[in-house]
């Protein structure tokens, strides 16, 4: 009978520590949260509501297929004239599937001359890539491109 | 405060007033995400990520960046730069942990 209950409790034990391991885990990797953001979120926070037209003028180059997804190289390029009634406000960077889909937002004057950021990105993923641009008019417009990635590179 | 080691190329190498050249700025940084394990202690490695890159030209602001941890390891920025004459480009950045950093390069048009 002693040793019905001491298996009993050794089972009990083991159920509990199945069920608590899991959520230690999940407090470990309570970081991943800190700057988490889903793209609608992401998106809606830049524009406001307002509505995002896929546009031909964004220009957005990644590779179709990345061996590594650490160093996916990505270019966005925009055409405008860049003066100082019609120039492009700002370029923002995501990665949709990303635990944080933000990568960079960059705030452009007409002192750079030409629309253009270049930079290096982690994707975790096969995933979208995604270009929003903001004008000086107000207008929001975008570009994405899928990026098939052999080797993940968070984690 | 630990320096970063950091490079500014301006592209092409020769240019004149009025061209628009490409700025690219390099920087050794860890980039880490916060996500990933140290392989030896197997403890999370905390966030340490550029939030924050500013150019600058003669101090007056041309591009201001917020960047996060998605940003790959030894991060590359390109931007292009309408070169207005003789000056000094600064690039000051920032990560999530206070440091401060800054970088600065003489533009120098010819013709």
């Amino acid at each position: 009978m002693q040793r019905r209950s001491f298996l009993r409790g050794l089972g009990l034990v083991a159920a509990a520590s199945a069920v608590v391991t899991p959520s230690i885990v999940m407090a470990a990797e309570a970081p991943k949260g800190q700057n988490a953001m889903s793209i609608d979120a992401a998106v809606a926070a830049i524009t406001g509501g307002k509505s995002v037209v896929v546009s031909p003028k964004v220009h957005l180059k990644a590779p179709e297929i990345a061996e590594n997804g650490a160093v996916v190289p990505v270019t966005v390029e925009v055409d405008s004239p860049m003066t100082d009634d019609d120039y492009i406000k700002a370029i923002h960077i995501f990665a949709t599937k990303n635990s944080n889909v933000r990568c960079a937002d960059v705030m452009l004057t007409p002192a750079n001359g030409a629309a253009m950021f270049a930079s290096r990105v982690k994707l975790g993923t096969s995933q979208d890539v995604m270009a929003l641009v903001e004008t000086s008019k107000g207008e929001f417009l975008s570009a994405s491109q899928n990026v098939k990635v052999t080797i993940g590179g968070c984690g | 405060m630990e320096k970063r080691k950091s490079l500014i190329k301006i592209k092409p190498k020769k240019y004149g007033v009025g061209e628009v050249v490409k700025v690219n700025f390099m920087v050794m940084h860890p980039m880490d995400t916060g996500m990933r394990k140290d392989k030896k202690t197997g403890k999370l490695i905390p966030a340490h990520y550029i939030n924050e890159v500013k150019f600058l030209f003669n101090d007056k602001p041309i591009t201001t960046m917020t960047t996060w941890e998605s940003l790959s390891t030894n991060p590359v920025f390109t931007i292009n730069f309408k070169v207005p004459g003789e000056g000094e480009l600064k690039v000051i950045f920032k990560d999530n942990q206070g440091e401060v950093n800054e970088k600065s390069i003489k533009i120098k048009p010819k013709g």
